[in-house]
């Protein structure tokens, strides 16, 4: 599996993010010849323990995150950022934690967009919104370079790549998320188990943002 | 001379409200007096009933249950590791309470719900994260066969030989002590819908007559004996079997 990279939309100072930067995006990858693919969804939840009765305080993780791919359907991936763990399950370990009912869902961001091939690069633009709103929460891209599986090799090129593309964009910057994989005890070869833990680290990046 | 224990046939059926998944059902528990000539009569009879490979069963099962305060209600989910490959294989299981009204007192058996899901192998260190204590534990060792029928319905039934093992030390795996020495269980199961499960219940059924010879299944609760004949029985599929046993 190829290594993935996520960027997140910073507006420059003054200025408002809004869904037009992603029509900006989208042009861009347009105008270097991108062909769409196909479209894309990820969803990712946040849980939190579910007490019967506000004291005592269960020992438990107090937050717990949860991902799914539309690419990968029969995969389910957890995430608990305190205690430093992915979890990769069955789909139906979803059905089996809604029977257990220990934790609830408080909040789940949708990320979706469209897939673009752009030579050896796929990229996924898209937004992130509130799930059953149209509450936008932040503009995504996702970038793969085909060639190399090799994590430092290909974060340069992406680097190098993005660095170009938004060569002159004034209205702001999309950032690269900084992973931080070997605090997870994940390995060394890139998997979905990574991409998970890059999108749970987004949507909790996207939560703060909304607070400040 | 055997020991009697209460038997049990148990349907349990798996459901599950998300499309695209299918409801499993099992049928459990005959005991069958292990006197080991007894438990290779039973592989010489599922060998030839199902034709295909026997598989081995080495199951690491962990029970854990929530500490207090925690969800709803109090719940129990099964971590279960399987050993019998060279890489372990974690797979969480959940068990709901039994069907029930007129209809489900009819069927020869119990139907339960049943959820399973493979999980990574940090699963343990998981759910104790997520608030759940161990309860219990135990180690399953045996073997299994499958049949694939296709009349009168189309379904998959696996029966299992397990014998069930404690633990001394926590999870110590390597010194298992049996909890009932000379006696195994016997289980069916097979996946159904909420469409076919009565009839996945008769084709379970069936499958149990030709164990009758060597074990009786039964409803949870109802005592059902040990096969009177099941020695003679045994000698007779053992000798048939080509496998040479003293008796």
């Amino acid at each position: 599996m190829t290594v993935k990279w996520l960027y997140y939309w910073q507006p420059s100072i003054g200025v408002t993010m809004s869904s037009q930067t992603l029509s900006i995006a989208i042009k861009r990858i347009e105008a270097l010849h991108g062909v769409k693919t196909s479209r894309w969804q990820i969803t990712a939840s946040q849980f939190r323990p579910n007490q019967r009765e506000p004291v005592p305080l269960v020992e438990c993780a107090r937050e717990l995150l949860g991902v799914v791919f539309s690419e990968v359907p029969d995969k389910y991936y957890f995430a608990l950022r305190q205690e430093h763990m992915v979890v990769e399950a069955d789909a139906t370990m979803q059905a089996i934690m809604e029977k257990l009912q220990v934790y609830r869902n408080r909040l789940t961001i949708l990320f979706e967009g469209f897939q673009y091939e752009l030579g050896d690069f796929h990229i996924k633009a898209g937004r992130a919104v509130l799930a059953h709103t149209e509450n936008l929460r932040g503009i995504v891209l996702e970038v793969d370079y085909k060639p190399l599986s090799s994590v430092e090799q290909s974060r340069r090129v992406v680097q190098d790549f993005m660095e170009v593309w938004q060569k002159g964009e004034t209205t702001g910057q999309f950032v690269p998320l900084d992973p931080n994989f070997s605090e997870f005890n994940l390995p060394d070869l890139y998997s979905w188990q990574h991409t998970a833990l890059q999108y749970v680290t987004l949507m909790a990046f996207v939560f703060s943002q909304q607070r400040t | 001379m055997s020991r009697r224990l209460d038997m049990s046939l148990c349907i349990s059926c798996t459901f599950c409200g998300i499309p695209g998944y299918r409801i499993s059902l099992s049928i459990v528990l005959g005991v069958l007096d292990l006197v080991t000539q007894h438990v290779d009569a039973l592989e010489v009879l599922l060998q030839g009933l199902c034709g295909g490979l026997r598989e081995t069963i080495k199951v690491h099962e962990i029970c854990l249950k929530t500490g207090p305060n925690l969800g709803a209600v109090a719940s129990e989910v099964h971590l279960c590791c399987s050993l019998s490959q060279p890489e372990p294989v974690w797979s969480v299981r959940h068990v709901g309470g039994a069907m029930r009204g007129a209809g489900a007192d009819q069927l020869p058996a119990l139907v339960r719900p049943v959820l399973e899901a493979g999980i990574s192998n940090n699963s343990l260190r998981f759910m104790y994260s997520l608030g759940y204590k161990l309860d219990y534990e135990m180690l399953r060792t045996g073997f299994s066969f499958q049949l694939h029928k296709t009349v009168p319905i189309a379904v998959t039934i696996t029966i299992s030989v397990t014998a069930v093992h404690r633990l001394p030390k926590i999870h110590a795996v390597d010194d298992p002590q049996p909890v009932t020495p000379g006696l195994q269980m016997v289980q069916v199961s097979a996946p159904a819908s909420p469409d076919n499960y009565s009839e996945v219940v008769g084709a379970i059924s069936g499958l149990a007559e030709y164990l009758a010879p060597l074990v009786h299944l039964s409803k949870p609760g109802v005592p059902a004996g040990i096969v009177p004949t099941a020695s003679t029985a045994a000698a007779a599929l053992v000798s048939r079997g080509g496998i040479t046993k003293v008796l």
